[in-house]
């Protein structure tokens, strides 16, 4: 009897956003999230999310002195879904009153012993280093996301996203074709379609190519068509940068 | 090993069809089992470019429905031995192809040790489009020299980098080789048509040929003939080169300079 494809049951990776809470005030997240999401209203209607509960575990009691169940009410409120809620103890308090699924870490995992390599017994033995050197605490706030790098032309009709990250694309981007960024927008190669960097807001973003051919360049929505870009430019590694509300393009 | 290459472009006229004959015949003349399929099922062509129209009984539809076998579909080529076609249903559509059913057809081609599947892709990019590159290991993205082509063409190997089976399955890409057909050096000169370098600029893949445009292509075509076959032929000469170059030969590009016309054609021709 042949496996029915049509319902599988499989591991797969997919993006969502988190929720990072660090501060046992239900008031304060309101108050945040009224700011965030006023921002960029509709952006985040319905947007399942991930509460991330990790920054919480620091310090357990404070922990268990933030109601889990007003908390869950306060993301609702602003119409978030809260799909799971991420935790360094699962039995906490806390993680009992989210009503929601649990799952062990976060996305900022902060390095374990189980992390620290594997040593040999001959290594440990004459092991000199301190082997829980405290980790400093800007090392591992900081998280780095890998740019999404395309190594094959993009053809038109394709759209490719980078998800809070640059997006490097090594080879042509196409009539036709859209590239999108959150972050930075780099084409080592001819941009002929649209490339659209800075979408969720980021204002500093900025665009490089290696030859201006592009149909519409846009940085934090504001955009301008290959006919208001001066003849002089076309053709030419170019940068473009957001300055003030004009959308500056200049020869790189 | 079977080598299965899908002739497609995303636009329509720019002759897939009469290249799918000609490279299934250049083949099959180079002493590679070959078959040639036609995709672009309620559309029939390609028997005809074949000459091969009235010999038709079962069809791909039949064989994918599993209403006929491998061997009472296949239609063996008049001139040559190890060429088959398989062609397309006229009274059905694209929605009867499935990719299961495909996959068995290939299956029972490559069991039947065919050396090359040619796929003749239906023109656009819908269902039978998508079923005739599924299974491709390499593309031959047929371009004429005008933007709108291009354009698709372009749009055609997005597809076949996101939709056929290879990229699904995260194996190597497909090959993709670009052959540009009704070529006219004149007209690209006076400006008309795109020149060589444009496309290949536009399209950044590798060029596998240049067809010149030839009176020749469309009498071949109402005689039942593949083109390649005319020797004495401009068009038939370029796919030649093309098959050699297919093989892996590297061969210069020829028919991309204007022709002088010498004193007899300029009185005869």
């Amino acid at each position: 009897m042949p496996s029915d494809k049509r319902v599988e049951l499989k591991g797969g990776m997919y993006t969502f956003m988190s929720l990072k809470i660090g501060v046992a005030d239900v008031d304060i997240v309101d108050e945040s999230l009224a700011d965030k999401v006023q921002q960029a209203p509709g952006f985040f209607a319905d947007t399942p999310i991930v509460v991330d509960l990790t920054p919480l575990d620091e310090d357990p009691d404070t922990r268990d002195a933030l109601d889990g169940s007003a908390l869950m009410a306060c993301i609702r409120k602003h119409k978030l879904v809260p799909m799971v809620a991420a935790t360094g103890d699962k039995s906490s308090p806390l993680a009992k009153a989210v009503e929601v699924p649990l799952i062990e870490g976060g996305a900022a995992r902060r390095p374990t012993a189980e992390d620290v390599p594997k040593t040999s017994a001959a290594d440990a033995a004459n092991n000199t280093r301190p082997t829980n050197e405290p980790v400093s605490s800007s090392e591992v706030e900081y998280i780095i996301r890998p740019p999404m790098l395309i190594d094959r032309p993009v053809r038109s009709g394709q759209q490719i996203y980078a998800r809070d990250t640059d997006l490097i694309i090594i080879g042509q981007v196409g009539p036709g074709a859209e590239v999108i960024a959150d972050n930075n927008i780099h084409v080592y190669g001819p941009l002929r379609g649209r490339a659209l960097c800075g979408v969720s807001g980021n204002r500093s973003t900025r665009i490089f190519c290696q030859s201006l051919e592009a149909e519409l360049v846009s940085v934090a929505g504001n955009y301008r068509m290959l006919e208001t870009i001066p003849e002089e430019l076309r053709g030419k590694p170019a940068k473009i940068a957001l300055d003030n509300e004009r959308l500056n393009i200049e020869p790189l | 090993m079977t080598k299965t290459i899908v002739v497609t472009s995303g636009k329509g006229g720019v002759g897939k069809t009469t290249t799918s004959a000609s490279i299934a015949t250049g083949l099959a003349r180079r002493g590679f089992k070959t078959v040639v399929i036609d995709f672009d099922v309620g559309l029939r062509n390609l028997d005809l470019i074949m000459g091969c129209e009235r010999r038709v009984v079962y069809d791909l539809v039949n064989l994918v429905n599993q209403e006929s076998s491998l061997h009472q579909t296949l239609i063996k080529d008049k001139r040559l031995d190890n060429l088959y076609i398989l062609p397309a249903s006229q009274t059905r559509d694209k929605d009867a192809l499935t990719i299961e059913g495909i996959a068995r057809v290939m299956h029972k081609l490559k069991k039947a040790e065919f050396d090359y599947i040619i796929c003749d892709s239906p023109a656009g990019i819908e269902k039978g489009a998508k079923m005739a590159l599924y299974f491709a290991d390499e593309a031959v993205v047929t371009t004429n020299p005008e933007v709108s082509s291009v354009r698709d063409s372009d749009r055609i190997l997005g597809i076949l980098q996101s939709e056929s089976k290879r990229s699904k399955m995260n194996e190597d890409p497909v090959k993709e080789h670009l052959l540009i057909t009704r070529y006219n050096p004149s007209r690209v000169k006076d400006g008309q048509m795109l020149s060589v370098d444009d496309i290949v600029d536009l399209l950044a893949i590798p060029l596998l040929g240049i067809i010149p445009e030839s009176p020749s292509v469309l009498e071949s075509s109402n005689a039942g003939k593949p083109v390649i076959l005319d020797e004495e032929s401009a068009a038939g000469q370029a796919y030649s080169d093309a098959i050699d170059r297919l093989l892996g030969e590297a061969k210069p590009h020829r028919f991309m300079e204007v022709q002088k016309k010498g004193i007899l054609s300029r009185l005869f021709g």
